[in-house]
């Protein structure tokens, strides 16, 4: 039993659609981030619910990390920002998935740390870019 | 097929997908891209699909969702809401596409448009929570996994629709 005997037609049509869609959907972040220009100043925003409730300047974590806690729903987050790069340090224990420990490390713009249980989500930001964050 | 050995397959179904997400909280490719995870108890939506039609498959999800929600303590939180989400829309999905397409897609096809369903559901149900719209830039990223994930969910389920006896199934299972 070969695979391509399972396989039909269509399902090769639908593989490569599939393919395109998210290719087209991946190069929209470039589009609008471009690349990292030399000397921008990166911001981290966090939002909790609806409104930003922090913005840090991530240049002033070079000479001490800093480290501060972000209350939500169900418990409490403490977030580092470290060497330029910002990480979910500990999350509630209430949140069984972690997910937003497990993303790790952002360091630049476009990715975004989320705990959805806590509606929760921080994000970078170039101050000498024209386009926020919130308008793609 | 006699009812009684209907509700035991049907009750098996649920219990293997129960199962099946336990397991699949093992892999951790959740650390790739956040938010990911294999689907393996798409295989027994697929099976139930196959086997039982709409109303039975429909039980199967719903019955695997409340009672996986109920094990891991996230009944009526923001995680149920999730995987309920996601199940659901990729269930239905499935289901369409399975009655109405069924001599153009295998169950690969059938696998594929409910993983991408899956993801879709989850980031936008995500969405509709944080309200940061930020959360899309993983999607392409999910839909890219869904697809080798898509592909070996219905393999398995493929191989093992062949392999079920008849006295369980009660239906000669020819693709």
């Amino acid at each position: 039993m070969k695979i391509r005997d399972i396989l039909t037609f269509y399902d090769k049509i639908l593989i490569v659609f599939v393919i395109l869609v998210s290719l087209v959907l991946l190069l929209i972040p470039f589009y609008y981030f471009g690349t990292s220009a030399e000397g921008e100043e990166l911001i981290l925003k966090v939002q909790q619910g609806d409104q930003i409730v922090k913005t840090v300047a991530v240049a002033n974590s070079y000479q001490n990390p800093i480290i501060f806690k972000i209350e939500g729903p169900i418990g409490i987050h403490t977030i580092e920002v470290n060497q330029g790069r910002v990480r979910v340090l500990e999350a509630p224990a209430a949140d069984p998935l972690k997910i937003c420990k497990k993303t790790g490390w952002i360091s630049r713009e476009g990715p975004i740390i989320v705990c959805v249980p806590n509606s929760l989500s921080l994000w970078l930001e170039s101050t000498n870019s024209d386009i926020d964050g919130m308008s793609w | 097929m006699k009812k009684t050995k209907k509700i035991v397959v049907v009750s098996l179904l649920i219990s293997l997908g129960l199962v099946l997400h336990l397991v699949e909280s093992f892999f951790p490719i959740s650390a790739v891209v956040p938010g990911a995870k294999l689907g393996l108890a798409n295989i027994v939506s697929l099976i139930a699909i196959s086997l039982f039609g709409f109303p039975a498959a429909f039980q199967v999800v719903i019955f695997r969702v409340v009672l996986g929600s109920l094990l891991a303590g996230t009944f009526m939180t923001i995680n149920f809401y999730l995987s309920f989400s996601g199940g659901v829309l990729s269930f239905l999905l499935m289901y369409l596409a399975y009655y109405y397409f069924k001599n153009y897609f295998s169950l690969i096809g059938l696998s594929i448009i409910g993983a991408v369903a899956h993801n879709t559901a989850q980031i936008t149900a995500a969405y509709f929570i944080i309200a940061n719209i930020g959360i899309f830039y993983y999607l392409p990223f999910l839909i890219l996994l869904a697809l080798p994930t898509g592909f070996g969910v219905g393999l398995v389920s493929y191989f093992t629709l062949k392999h079920l006896p008849y006295s369980l199934t009660g239906s000669n299972f020819n693709d």
